[in-house]
């Protein structure tokens, strides 16, 4: 027994010292080996980390930023985004166009193929679309398909969409949109989502890139893909790895540590901060469509009047410092945002720097609630979110309640709910104001509009006006892109001027950070809002 | 002729009454998560609840079947665990059965790992503080035994990551292996998910150090916890069994103090280290959902963590209905060990 102790203990030692030995062998092997097999095959295979997360790479599955980054880079698109830039042009497609006022009509390349060689035709597109609308699954994009009537493959390579509402100018953005990856019609099945490891094991893809090995939300490897000729061009690497993290701590060490060449979404404004400081990496930044806003109630909020309702929004316009917020508490890493549609796109104005000006305007703001007849100071409960838009939101809405109370003309009562309990109080009235984000759908001028001013919006906070209704549809359907755009501004002025049902407050800026020798982030961090792995490379 | 359905036998007497006894545990929790889960809200609502309406909230989720009657849901559920259906997880679509094959590896790897640690450390260190009663390895011992013990898990994980890897660069901050590493161990055959017998499946000896590597602080930062306990306890029992009439008397017989401790002592003190053990288990998996957040160590206690914030109330029921399945089984064995080591227990 003794002896047969002694032996144990003495293996157990051989073995720790082994472990020790080895692990000082694998210290500097398999590290620099992790490092440069990512970026081996003479340096062209890039690592790239992100805190995304995958709900699933099949497209009627998903609506999420993960999910759509993964798509973006393996499916095709009829229409899609130039390389470097956010104009929509065909991708799959040689042209599209409307044909008649409800039919817009696409012809698709010659020669498109998946990985696994079954063919990209009409066929493969009207299946794909009809796939969304049948499966309408919950975590799925099918709503952006709510103008779409039917889809018919008028021949091998003509596919046409057939829409309920005639000259939908966003339809070739939605075409861009998680609405609008081709899937294989030999590969997926019709009423039914296809699990992420069987779409990999079939080779269902015909992007810039496949996918060579895949662990769900863990580690996906692209593979370049040989066969593609569509609107990115060949990509400029060898492949990419993407590593998931949970933490953006993690992501922001690794980042550092040079253990990965690109970390994208997310990290905190105080990581970001510290690594432009950070020898051997870059802080890219780029215009971001996310936007924060707060939302007013217009039943529940002060006020006894529509006047005087009207009157306490404009004062609250009046006393906001966004740039103190982006700068105290976001450390740039948003900009401030004077208007609905975010700067980059067409249409964006500024109606609310040039109504309500940069700086806080005491005397205005207390001009315009003596007019109303409000008096003062105005009592506002402001809700705000903790858990969904990122850990500032504490300090964000500390700033707002700074500095409206700072006017003397607010006694703001500020409370948080987490975030299922939020989003039922909201539309139920609950909530005078409140605080709410918003990523767009698809890159277009609209889609900050419409869903926030339409009839029926998702806010709910009791504003229509047909005025604006009447704008909407207008802009909505005008081909020509100048007094479209003239109709988007028109649009913000008024709502800015007439009715601020929502007050804009902050844009968030896209940040990627790089490690020396990496190239081309810049080029994909613009108003298209995606991330395409193709435009990187490493030296 | 009677029929006897009370065992005669004390000892099947006692496990039976324990093993009966895990079905009801085991129930209980997976109920008042299923209703809890049910109260905090849906995944639907989690990811759409800042872009669509009330009432397309409300279509999403009738279609999604969330809309039923709640006891018809729980019905179904406890139906579906008894046929070995956990269901599949709402908001990435994986079945509840793989998550808990492969997350599960992960978080048995990183247990194991950590109660080699808590040996590793808690043993030596117990026995040492013995020895020395009241002097100062005693007393360091002692303060050693009660910081690791308090401090929280996820605290001890951050300042190890911001030493020994941020600051001094020696270990990787996160992950269970290196990327390149993962990709290669991601095809080996067969496959274990335990990624160190992967390694050695592989058979490169590089690959075995970089996964080494990657698990030395997160099984320190989890093991240290353990090895508080095990500090603490066997500094104790070992005080007390030498004070029992058999060490008294080996020592009269002339045998040195060493003996006497090694031959003696030690072993019958190590004896209550089984019984800790058991409710060690449920203590690490605890904080293996800290630890492993904190690393990145992709186990039952990360995605458990991942999903609850989703509110994906089918992941959560699935792990949390495992966790509790090990956790009455671990502490079912531990009574067996317990009974057939000391019989006072089954009487």
């Amino acid at each position: 027994m003794k002896r047969s102790t002694h032996r144990l203990a003495g293996a157990v030692a051989i073995a720790a010292v082994a472990a020790l030995a080895l692990t000082a062998c694998g210290a500097g092997r398999t590290d620099s080996g992790a490092t440069s097999g990512s970026s081996g095959s003479g340096g062209k295979t890039l690592l790239v980390g992100t805190t995304d997360k995958v709900t699933a790479i099949d497209p009627a599955g998903s609506y999420d930023n993960g999910s759509f980054n993964v798509e973006t880079q393996v499916f095709p698109f009829l229409m899609s985004f130039k390389p470097g830039g956010a104009e929509l042009a065909p991708d799959a497609a040689k042209s599209c166009e409307y044909t008649s006022g409800t039919v817009y009509t696409c012809v698709l390349r010659d020669g498109l193929k998946f990985a696994n060689g079954n063919p990209i035709n009409a066929s493969t597109v009207k299946f794909s679309f009809d796939r969304q609308v049948a499966i309408a699954d919950a975590n799925g994009p099918s709503s952006l398909l709510t103008n779409l009537d039917s889809v018919a493959a008028v021949d091998a390579k003509t596919v046409a969409f057939t829409l309920k509402s005639a000259n939908d100018q966003t339809f070739a953005q939605v075409l861009a949109s998680p609405a609008g990856p081709i899937v294989d019609e030999k590969s997926f099945q019709a009423d039914k989502l296809l699990d992420d490891n069987a779409i990999v094991a079939a080779k269902a893809f015909a992007g810039p890139y496949t996918i060579s090995s895949y662990k769900k939300n863990e580690l996906v490897v692209f593979a370049k893909n040989a066969d593609y000729t569509g609107l990115q061009g060949a990509a400029k690497n060898n492949g990419v790895t993407l590593k998931y993290y949970a933490s953006s701590n993690n992501l922001k060490l690794d980042i550092a540590g040079g253990q990965i060449d690109v970390a994208t979404r997310s990290m905190t404004p105080t990581d970001i901060e510290s690594l432009k400081t950070t020898k051997g990496v870059s802080v890219v930044t780029g215009p971001g469509g996310e936007i924060r806003y707060v939302v007013f109630n217009l039943n529940t909020m002060p006020g006894n009047t529509p006047e005087q309702k009207l009157a306490v929004r404009k004062a609250f316009a009046y006393s906001i410092d966004r740039q103190e917020i982006a700068t105290q508490v976001y450390k740039d890493t948003y900009t401030p945002l004077y208007s609905y549609v975010p700067k980059g796109l067409p249409g964006a104005a500024t109606p609310f720097k040039d109504i309500y000006g940069t700086k806080p305007d005491v005397a205005a703001a207390t001009k315009v609630l003596a007019d109303a007849g409000v008096t003062t100071p105005v009592a506002l409960n402001l809700q705000y979110n903790p858990d969904h838009y990122g850990p500032s939101s504490d300090q964000e809405y500390n700033a707002v309640k700074r500095q409206l109370e700072a006017t003397g003309l607010f006694a703001v009562q500020l409370q948080s709910t987490e975030w299922v309990t939020y989003t039922k109080e909201r539309t139920a009235d609950a909530y005078p104001a409140y605080q709410l984000g918003w990523f767009p759908d698809f890159s277009d001028a609209d889609n900050y509009l419409t869903p926030f001013f339409d009839a029926g919006n998702f806010l709910g906070n009791h504003f229509e006006n047909p005025e604006i209704i009447a704008l909407l549809a207008s802009e909505r359907t005008d081909p020509n892109p100048d007094s479209r755009a003239a109709t988007i501004k028109k649009i913000q002025t008024e709502i800015a001027t007439k009715y601020l049902s929502t007050v804009p407050l902050l844009q968030g800026s896209q940040v990627a950070v790089a490690r020396d020798g990496v190239v081309g982030v810049k080029d994909t961090l613009n108003s298209s809002f995606q991330f395409r792995y193709a435009v990187l490379s490493k030296g | 002729m009677t029929l006897r359905l009370v065992p005669r036998s004390p000892l099947v007497r006692y496990l039976l009454v324990r093993l009966a006894l895990i079905v009801p545990t085991v129930l209980i929790l997976v109920t008042v998560v299923f209703f809890f889960m049910r109260v905090i809200g849906d995944p639907i609502t989690a990811s759409q609840g800042g872009r669509l309406s009330a009432a397309q909230l409300a279509v999403r989720k009738a279609a999604a079947g969330f809309d039923r009657p709640i006891l018809q849901q729980y019905g179904d559920y406890l139906g579906g665990l008894v046929r070995g259906d956990f269901g599949t997880a709402l908001t990435d679509h994986r079945a509840i059965r793989e998550v808990l094959v492969t997350n599960g590896a992960a978080t048995l790897e990183l247990a194991a790992w950590a109660l080699l640690i808590a040996f590793l450390v808690g043993v030596p260190l117990g026995r040492l503080a013995a020895r020395y009663r009241d002097r100062l390895p005693d007393v360091s011992i002692r303060i050693f035994a009660v910081l690791v013990y308090a401090a929280p898990v996820f605290f001890v994980g951050l300042l190890l990551k911001l030493l020994f890897s941020a600051t001094l660069g020696w270990l990787p901050a996160s992950g269970r292996a290196s990327a390149s590493v993962e990709i290669a161990l991601n095809n080996v055959a067969p496959k274990t998910n335990i990624m160190i017998i992967d390694a050695i499946l592989y058979g490169d000896p590089a690959y075995i150090g970089d996964v080494l590597q990657h698990a030395i602080l997160p099984a320190l930062a989890l093991g240290l916890l353990t090895a508080g306990v095990f500090i603490r306890l066997i500094r104790i029992n070992l005080l007390e069994t030498m004070r029992t009439d058999y060490v008294i008397a080996a020592r009269a017989r002339g045998v040195s103090e060493r003996l006497v401790v090694r031959q003696h002592a030690f072993r019958n003190a190590l004896v209550p280290v089984v019984t800790v053990m058991g409710m060690q288990i449920a203590m690490m998996l605890g904080g293996a959902i800290l630890t492993e957040t904190t690393f990145e160590w992709q186990g039952l206690g990360y995605v458990l963590s991942r999903y609850l914030l989703a509110r994906d109330f089918v992941a959560v029921q699935g792990i949390v209905t495992a966790i509790a399945v090990v956790v009455a089984v671990s502490s079912f064995l531990i009574d067996v060990i317990n009974a057939l080591v000391d019989p006072r227990v089954r009487y």
